[in-house]
């Protein structure tokens, strides 16, 4: 009687010691206080990112250390994973967000360098398929998806839908894939950010003034909250949406979030709160001694330590005040 | 079946089982352990003492053999008679540490794999993961003395 759960265990164990090495609540609040970026940097060439910030040439190519970190961490990994398909299933959401921002630079003639090298195709192969509307190389889903964008963008103009379409195809296929694989703590995290998605859909649709119909044909589907009712909050105000789902698990998101986005026109609280709350349920899983939620944990864990440490250096470059780069932080998993 | 083969079984089932509940216990643990050491090799001493805890299994159940062994001669000058029934009952006899042992080992390793994740991030709790550990050993602790008293009630 050999326990098959038992594969984990190397992995998991691993990935607890890598877990010691993410910054903590401590470090990021030395390089919120820091007065320059070179003094926050320092704070950073104390850490595991000693090596590549002794690297950096320029302050303003922060941005690489970022993508060559979260690339060997993804790696390594889904190196170790006993069941890799797990781990790979995430790369897609690389994929989808190269597309994005390879779509947006074509049809906006900006040059974007926030590529991320992480994904489960090359990413040349994937600018080269964009600039040459070739997209035979891509897997059938994803061609479909970009035939689609191509066509719609000569017709409506609008780089909107572009997010829309991507969107869709990502979590239909996670949605699928979790399925396949019978995982069903991957398949909560997707829900939850299916309903993230819709929720921050419906009210850019609303501040929009786009219609109801629009609205029906982007919502994502497999989310908890129910396609029809969000819809029925277009005409509603924004009052209604947050007593409609007071008794959800999403009250206290919506309640700061939206508020603010309304008010103030910043997503950034509804963001962070978004994150914060995928963070917290992946903690449920944090103490799995032999299974695949450790592992999702930590790889969340890094993209948000480097979301933070990307709004930190960011926030010092533009010279923002502490206390608004503070506010944007988002939790710690561990 | 003689008498003498039915006891040899006993022996058999006790160091086989228990053994091999040992056996994967500590197959458990050290996967565990060389995920921590990949990532920090200073703590191969823990990680060792932690890796060795399954292993009582094996003991007890060599122990529970060595001891029928002794009662039926095989291991001393000559083999002792035994009828059949004396042989059942040394089977029997033999029963509890095969049984715990085998499924306290695993369960035990179980628990020390996550333990070995308790000290990659609190190398100073390593004491508490233990104890956990051997409230695991408990019950094997309980088949052996089950066992013994087994032995010793069993009139040549």
């Amino acid at each position: 009687m050999i326990i098959d759960d038992t594969i984990y265990g190397y992995a998991v164990a691993r990935v607890k010691a890598m877990e010691t090495h993410l910054l903590d609540q401590g470090q990021f609040e030395r390089m919120i206080n820091s007065s320059t970026t070179e003094e926050a940097l320092k704070v950073l060439s104390e850490t595991g990112y000693s090596a590549a910030v002794a690297e950096l040439d320029d302050v303003h190519n922060f941005e690489n250390i970022l993508a060559d970190e979260l690339s060997y961490i993804f790696n390594t990994v889904l190196k170790i994973s006993p069941i890799p398909e797990l781990i790979g299933m995430l790369a897609l959401r690389y994929d989808i967000h190269n597309l994005k921002v390879l779509f947006k630079a074509k049809f906006l003639g900006v040059k974007s360098d926030l590529l991320i090298p992480v994904g489960s195709m090359d990413l040349s192969k994937l600018e080269n398929a964009v600039s040459e509307d070739n997209f035979l190389l891509l897997p059938e889903k994803l061609r479909r998806a970009a035939n689609v964008i191509n066509e719609d963008f000569m017709i409506n103009r609008d780089p909107q839908i572009i997010d829309l379409i991507l969107d869709r195809v990502l979590y239909d296929q996670l949605i699928d894939a979790a399925r396949e694989h019978n995982a069903p703590f991957l398949e909560g995290m997707f829900v939850r950010q299916i309903d993230l998605t819709n929720l921050k859909t419906l009210i850019r649709v609303k501040r929009m003034g786009l219609s109801r119909d629009f609205l029906a044909r982007v919502l994502l589907p497999n989310g908890t909250l129910a396609v029809d009712r969000l819809t029925a909050m277009i005409e509603e105000p924004l009052e209604s949406l947050i007593s409609m789902l007071a008794i959800s698990d999403y009250a206290d998101l919506v309640g700061e979030g939206v508020r603010e986005w309304s008010e103030k026109g910043s997503a950034s609280t509804l963001e962070k709160l978004s994150d914060d709350y995928i963070t917290t349920y992946l903690k449920e899983g944090k103490w799995v001694p032999f299974g695949v939620e450790p592992l999702v944990g930590y790889l969340w864990a890094k993209e948000i330590e480097i979301k933070n440490i990307r709004i930190v250096l960011v926030g010092k470059i533009n010279r923002l005040p502490a206390e608004s780069i503070r506010e944007r932080i988002r939790d710690a998993y561990i | 079946m003689e008498g003498i083969e039915i006891a040899m079984l006993g022996v058999a089932l006790a160091v086989g089982l228990a053994g091999s509940g040992s056996a994967i216990g500590i197959g458990i643990v050290g996967q565990s352990a060389c995920g921590l050491i990949s990532e920090d090799p200073d703590k191969f001493g823990q990680t060792l003492l932690l890796q060795a805890l399954p292993g009582t299994q094996g003991i007890y159940g060599l122990l529970a053999g060595f001891l029928i062994m002794q009662d039926i001669g095989i291991v001393g000058e000559e083999l002792v008679e035994l009828t059949v029934w004396q042989g059942y009952a040394f089977l029997m006899a033999a029963l509890p540490i095969a049984i715990a042992g085998f499924s306290s080992g695993i369960y035990q390793g179980r628990v020390l794999a996550s333990s070995i994740n308790l000290i990659a991030k609190r190398p100073e709790e390593m004491g508490k993961g233990i104890v956990y550990a051997v409230m695991v050993e408990t019950y094997a602790v309980f088949a052996l003395l089950a066992t013994i008293l087994m032995l010793f009630g069993i009139d040549l």
